[in-house]
């Protein structure tokens, strides 16, 4: 439910429906874009990396919200069809020497048939057992990967050539910046208003009730294939992104752990919210970013700590965050976020 | 309205945890001259039992370059060194993050590692010592460079010391290979596929398994029934320790079935792990001394080791990246000797050049008789050729052989 700055009404149906509604939000938001795209002129390569991950990995997080918070479809092999799309990319603009718009869809349409074909367990079973065959998915491609040699070079991985749109090429952690964000800005939104249509409602019925669902004339076969379909193009072209980014990419980019990190993060961030997984991906690679920076850090201001006492550190770090959310806030930061704005715009007044 | 406060500790309590690990992740700051190496360690994760040590000898060679050596070329080296977690984007965040840092080369402890890294490193420039190597690293060659032979060289060395003195039948022995599925065992295949039957050896499976398996008893039942005369592991030393207790529980012990290492499970890890009953008998290269020899840089690298980390004792991890780091001071000396200080303090692309060029390119180095010694051969990105054999005995690892040139 959203709230309204007091003395802000609905006059008609558009104002109603509409994402952005005050000239405060407009202004916040054009605000934001404005900072997001300046990025560049004042953060140094070592953020502009980090960001560039983030976004990658957003574009990813929301076609697994899409799919797990909308459509209720749960999915453990969302990194799985992030290979497929980083290898479809890799290997039709460095083998066939297609153009990178053209590999940058035949990616996400990649990833989005194989999806398809890993979705079709998902017209009989639901949850656990439909995890389970996501699990295989995961481990099937990678599989497949690792032992196509011919195809993907194998463990040996693929050198990527440079991403490039006419005559601009992205070679540089400032070029990736703009391409990443714009590419990630542009999900988010669609995302957002996916929600607000026809499909988002069937998605949102499929969740909450499938037989209901199904009662009242939503095709669950159709709407499912369409869940996993969308949330593994999405997969596909933040993978094309991450194989270009990365210069070269190897089977042990996409392994299960990281399938398993998709899922907190959405978890963490708010399933079944555009926000959610803007929160949840920011705050784990953050996260990731901290611990790696501190342990050389940690391992000399502690020396009376046993030998390799940091090596438990990052389990026990994620472990804890995600047990801690599902026990006292597993609705995400994004409902805790929309609690503080219902109490801000409430206050002083405690009603 | 209790939960709201607990949440609200959570959050705060979250940001600040997030605060406090990025503020005391920032670059360290450099004082007086410096030449800066990066270096990349699995010190958490898979490969930990490799990286804690590895990180520990390269603190200590450090240590020992800058206090009694003066540094390289009269410049102290200063260490920028990053925990990996044996994580693919954990490396690719790392060295884009050297490329920034002024980091003159760095140096990564597994062929994993460098692997990730590589397409980074050699599209900025930014030279790099992998320790442990596999043929991808430098096939074609750009600006990554090999310290020690690669686990390809590991198995026709020992299948050429199978074949001299322990294959005593006539006919073609047959071999199974049990690889880990990366580049550590990947390297192995493909030149055991190229070299086997010009060797005489008939390679009769090939399986391959994960740096985390917990049980390989499937894969060595199907080895088991291929009747194998020789077993030969690549791999690291966690998995190596499963498949050898698994091995055992087969009846594929060193008495019925010859098993060889490579160089990347041959440390004392993997007696620790898998127990001494274990091992005993197992064949393995490496391309070190042991501690027990009489090497001139053995009396240093003990020293250290002892005063700072006595928990490594006999661990030939710890050796081989001291090797390391004086092979890295070597490179660094003959930069800053041949185009001065003032080039290399800038750590951009001319500096890097300069370092591979003067410093890589010039090497010409016995690095204390620990492990071969290293120079460059135009083509060749491998600085040195040389390994050792080896047995396990009585839980010792005991040289059985001098030092033979890998391929």
């Amino acid at each position: 439910m959203s709230s309204l700055p007091c003395g802000t009404r609905n006059y008609s149906y558009a104002e109603d429906m509409a994402i952005v509604r005050t000239k405060t939000q407009w202004a916040l938001i054009a605000a934001f874009l404005v900072l997001l795209f300046a990025g560049p002129l004042f953060l140094g390569n070592f953020w502009l990396n980090k960001i560039n991950l983030i976004g990658i990995t957003l574009i990813a997080a929301t076609g697994l919200n899409i799919l797990v918070g909308y459509c209720g479809q749960l999915s453990i092999g969302q990194v799985g069809f992030i290979a497929v799309g980083a290898y479809s990319s890799a290997i039709l603009t460095g083998k066939l020497g297609l153009p990178f718009p053209v590999s940058f869809i035949c990616s996400g349409l990649m990833a989005g048939i194989i999806g398809l074909v890993f979705a079709i367990p998902s017209v009989r079973v639901k949850g656990f057992y439909l995890a389970i065959t996501s699990i295989a998915a995961q481990f099937i491609i990678v599989w497949i990967i690792q032992k196509w040699t011919g195809l993907t070079g194998g463990t040996n991985g693929l050198t990527v050539p440079d991403a490039s749109i006419g005559s601009l090429v992205f070679n540089s952690q400032k070029s990736f910046f703009y391409l990443i964000i714009g590419v990630a800005v542009i999900c988010v939104f669609l995302a957002k208003n996916l929600a607000r249509t026809r499909v988002g409602r069937a998605f949102i019925a499929i969740r909450d009730n499938d037989l209901a669902a199904e009662v009242m004339g939503v095709n669950l076969f159709y709407y499912k294939m369409l869940a996993f379909f969308i949330g593994c193009f999405m997969a596909g072209i933040a993978g094309s992104l991450l194989a270009h980014w990365s210069v070269s990419i190897s089977p042990d980019n996409f392994s299960f752990s990281e399938s398993i990190l998709y899922v907190g993060m959405i978890i963490i961030g708010g399933l079944g919210t555009t926000l959610g997984p803007i929160l949840g991906v920011v705050l784990i690679r953050l996260l990731q970013v901290g611990v790696t920076q501190s342990t050389p850090w940690l391992q000399s201001a502690l020396p009376g700590m046993p030998n390799g006492f940091a090596t438990g550190i990052t389990p026990i770090l994620f472990g804890l965050i995600m047990v801690l959310f599902l026990i006292f806030e597993p609705r995400g930061l994004a409902h805790r976020w929309n609690l503080f704005k219902f109490s801000y715009r409430l206050w002083p007044f405690s009603y | 309205m209790k939960s709201k406060y607990a949440v609200f500790i959570l959050v705060l309590s979250l940001i600040s945890i997030l605060a406090l690990l990025i503020g005391c992740s920032s670059t360290p700051v450099t004082t007086g001259k410096e030449l800066k190496l990066g270096a990349i360690m699995p010190v958490t994760g898979p490969a930990a039992e490799k990286g804690k040590p590895g990180i520990d000898a390269l603190l200590d060679v450090t240590e020992y370059i800058n206090k009694e050596l003066k540094g390289a070329g009269g410049y102290q080296i200063k260490l920028d060194w990053k925990d990996s977690q044996y994580n693919a984007a954990n490396v690719n965040t790392i060295v884009t993050d050297f490329t920034n840092s002024g980091v003159l080369m760095f140096t990564a402890m597994s062929s994993f590692e460098m692997t990730n890294a590589m397409g980074i490193a050699n599209k900025a420039g930014l030279p790099g010592l992998a320790i442990f190597t596999s043929p991808n690293l430098y096939n074609p060659p750009a600006h990554i460079y090999g310290q020690m032979p690669d686990y390809g060289d590991d198995w026709v060395a020992f299948s050429n010391y199978y074949m001299q003195n322990i294959w005593k039948k006539s006919g073609k022995p047959k071999m199974a290979l049990a690889l880990l599925n990366n580049t550590t065992g990947s390297s192995v295949k493909d030149v055991a596929n190229a070299r086997a039957a010009a060797m005489g050896i008939e390679i009769v499976d090939i399986v391959d398994h994960s740096a985390t398996t917990i049980a390989e008893t499937d894969a060595l039942t199907r080895i088991k029934a291929k009747n194998p005369d020789v077993i030969f592991i690549s791999s690291t030393p966690q998995p190596t320790s499963v498949i050898l207790k698994n091995a055992k529980d087969l009846g594929l012990t060193p008495s019925t079935v010859t098993i060889g290492l490579a160089h990347a499970s041959f440390t004392k890890s993997l007696i620790d792990l898998a127990g001494k009953d274990v091992v005993e008998g197992v064949y393995g290269v490496y391309p070190t001394v042991t501690w027990d020899d009489t090497a001139p840089g053995i009396v240093k690298a003990k020293e250290y080791l002892m005063k700072n980390h006595s928990g490594d004792v006999d661990n030939m991890d710890y050796l081989s990246v001291w090797c390391t780091g004086l092979v890295s001071a070597e490179i660094l000396k003959n930069a800053v000797n041949a185009v001065g200080y003032d080039v290399l303090a800038k750590g951009d692309a001319n500096a890097w050049k300069a370092v591979e060029q003067s410093g890589f390119q010039k090497l010409n180095y016995n690095v204390a008789g620990i492990q071969g010694a290293v120079s460059y051969t135009a083509g060749d990105n491998r600085l040195a050729k040389s390994v050792k054999m080896y047995s396990i005995k009585s839980g010792k690892i005991t040289s059985i052989g001098d030092w033979v040139t890998a391929r």
